[in-house]
């Protein structure tokens, strides 16, 4: 060897041993797509949530929030007030363009409905990140979400186990034209045909994502099927309000409840056994990966075309193991309101 | 000036304290006139002070844009409450319209569709119009009732899901431009003339204020007042229709969740131009303001980044406040 590769040898030799110095113990959760460096510019971050009264998107607007502070950014966000008000989120997101922000992460209210303003946003050199909601435009710079799939094949893989292979469930599928309503729903008809073929789903319906609506569906459920096994949830929003009924109607633990997701109240219901099992995304990392792919777009490098978040799935024999600090938005946070 | 009931020792009148001459011409201001332009500057000034983007031309084409829907339900709505009626339904009739006009665009094609979505606003319209001037059910029952049902078959035949797949030249009408003006506030303008020129041009347009002032005059006068009602729901319809088709082009499918709320903007914007809920007092250009305020003050107020809570506060604050004023300045009278 010669005195070069020698030297080249132990610079890389030194070069690993810093790398493992650098790289901490117990990695964050969330360091699948890590953090980049603070840019030295403060951008500008446009975010468009669909409903903050589901305190998903209240734990998903903190990570936005909290890693733009990390990352010196601004945030302008903007909530939409329910699924239904798509030309409001419309109208933000104009507004979001004429203001000049850097970047925009869109959160749909509506897949085929937020076409048009994206490919307005892409005219107008302004990046768009895709999360957790999808718009059905392919203009978006990536998309990041849990995979609506597996939450359905796990909520049909549980039920399927929970039920013995025997009987019959509802399905309150949650907000129609939504990406998450649909894919979940579809995942889990699909499981239980392929594997569970003696369980049959007797009646579905689709609703806006709130306990009101759920109760009401349920107890309408209820009344219809009165041999009813169980009942898929494609969001907590509306289990909430289906566990209601399914206790006012002293049924507990004659149903299965499944559902997505992990807000206080079906914390509460999950540990009392009234909700048997649920999938969770963990939104504060969703939040966190939205604004650092932000940062990476506008700082040239490469994004991935599609980032999967982590699930959990939690019953309440694994409640107390939960580490709820990227499910929910620390105790006594609120949305900042200008 | 002197006050006659205040008399000093020698019995005269004591004098009035006088108001400036500044405070006197402000008062004299034909503020029915020139009230509602001034609020908008002032906004308008606000506004672009805090966040200069308002000015930009492509804000400007925001607004205008944003605007057209309301603008044109409020148009219908006008007509409505000047004639002593009220349309409930037309937030839900702009759902029904996206529904229909999509479906009959994927089996019809681009013009059928457009047509179709257009002519299911009248007839719904006309069934308003047929439970109102025929089966004198009141207007806020019969609009109430459509609300209702409208918004139940919009969801029944969309079945609750957004209908896609529209061809991509229909999102002209919704995102296009003319010239430097979107083409939805275009197609809002030409409509804002039209109603002008039928509301006070036209024999209908004078028998609408005449049935809103008093409908039992109207009718003793010989005003064939069944059939101009039944009209003026139609009318209402006619433009949730042409509203429907648009705002279907802006979202590029067929939504039955759309215009939830939307009618009550619509008599929010009627009532603050200062027309009268009672009928018989306003007109197109007061709806015109109403309007104006509105889109502006939602506009403005996403541009300074207030919330959308509390833009809901300021706005339900201005519609009391628009009707005060007006109520107050009639007393003073």
């Amino acid at each position: 060897m010669n005195k070069r590769t020698v030297f080249r040898t132990i610079l890389a030799g030194i070069f690993v041993l810093a790398a493992f110095a650098v790289t901490p113990a117990n990695a964050a959760p969330g360091d699948e797509y890590a953090r980049p460096a603070k840019p030295a510019k403060q951008y500008t971050i446009g975010v468009l949530l669909p409903m903050l009264s589901n305190p998903h998107f209240v734990a998903q607007l903190y990570g936005y929030i909290d890693e733009a502070d990390k990352l010196g950014a601004k945030v302008i966000w903007f909530d939409a007030g329910g699924y239904q008000y798509l030309d409001k989120q419309l109208s933000q997101m104009e507004d979001l363009i004429a203001s000049k922000v850097d970047a925009i992460i869109l959160v749909a209210v509506n897949g085929p409905g937020t076409v048009g303003a994206v490919a307005q946003a892409v005219a107008a050199g302004i990046p768009v990140i895709n999360c957790n909601v999808m718009t059905d435009s392919d203009k978006v710079v990536t998309r990041i979400r849990s995979d609506d799939s597996i939450i359905g094949q796990m909520q049909a893989d549980f039920m399927g186990q929970a039920l013995k292979g025997n009987g019959k469930v509802a399905m309150l599928r949650g907000a129609p034209g939504t990406s998450w309503a649909e894919n979940r729903g579809n995942a889990f008809k699909k499981t239980l045909a392929e594997k569970f073929p003696h369980i049959t789903v007797v009646g579905e319906q689709y609703s806006q994502s709130t306990p009101a609506d759920g109760l009401k569906l349920m107890e309408d459920f209820l009344q219809t099927f009165p041999q009813l096994d169980g009942v898929y949830n494609g969001a907590d929003t509306v289990a909430i309000g289906a566990a209601q009924a399914v206790l006012a109607s002293g049924k507990k633990g004659k149903i299965v409840i499944t559902t997505a997701d992990y807000q206080l109240d079906t914390e509460k219901f999950i540990r009392e056994g009234v909700i048997n099992a649920t999938v969770v995304q963990q939104p504060g990392i969703i939040g966190r990966w939205g604004m650092r792919a932000a940062i990476n777009a506008l700082e040239k490098r490469e994004v991935p075309k599609v980032l999967w978040t982590p699930l959990l799935q939690v019953t309440s024999a694994n409640a107390d193991q939960i580490d709820m600090s990227t499910i929910r938005a620390p105790a006594g946070w609120k949305p900042p309101i200008r | 000036m002197t006050d006659p009931s205040v008399k000093d020792a020698v019995g005269q009148s004591a004098p009035v304290p006088r108001s400036s001459p500044l405070v006197d011409r402000l008062r004299r201001l034909p503020w029915g006139r020139i009230g509602m332009p001034a609020v908008l500057i002032a906004m308008a000034l606000f506004f672009g002070t805090i966040n200069p983007n308002f000015w930009s031309v492509t804000n400007m084409g925001n607004v205008a844009r944003q605007i057209s829907i309301l603008a044109l339900i409020s148009i219908g709505q006008t007509f409505a409450i000047l004639s002593a009626g009220i349309d409930l339904s037309v937030g839900s009739l702009l759902a029904l319209v996206s529904v229909v006009c999509a479906q009959a665009m994927l089996d019809f094609g681009l013009v059928g569709g457009i047509v179709i979505g257009v002519l299911a606003g009248c007839l719904a319209g006309l069934f308003n119009g047929l439970l109102i001037a025929k089966a004198r059910v009141p207007a806020f029952i019969a609009t109430l009732g459509m609300l209702v049902a409208a918004r139940g078959l919009a969801l029944t035949l969309s079945g609750g899901l957004p209908i896609a797949g529209l061809p991509h030249e229909f999102m002209i009408i919704g995102a296009g431009y003319w010239g430097l003006v979107p083409i939805p506030a275009v197609i809002a303008a030409v409509s804002f003339v039209v109603a002008f020129f039928v509301l006070s041009r036209t024999r209908f347009g004078r028998y609408i204020y005449a049935m809103g002032s008093n409908e039992e005059a109207a009718i003793l006068s010989g005003i064939n007042v069944v059939k101009y009602k039944i009209l003026v729901y139609v009318v209402s319809g006619l433009f949730a229709g042409i509203a429907g088709v648009v705002l279907t082009s802006r979202v590029i499918s067929g939504q039955p969740t759309l215009g939830e709320v939307q009618e009550l903007y619509s008599i929010a914007a009627v009532v603050i131009g200062g027309g009268k809920i009672t009928g018989g007092v306003g007109g197109i250009g007061r709806t015109l303001m109403g309007v104006l305020v509105l889109g502006m003050l939602s506009n403005g107020l996403n541009l300074i980044q207030i919330s959308s809570y509390v833009q809901n506060i300021v706005v339900g604050a201005i519609i009391v406040i628009a009707v005060y004023i007006d109520l107050a300045r009639e007393r003073r009278r």
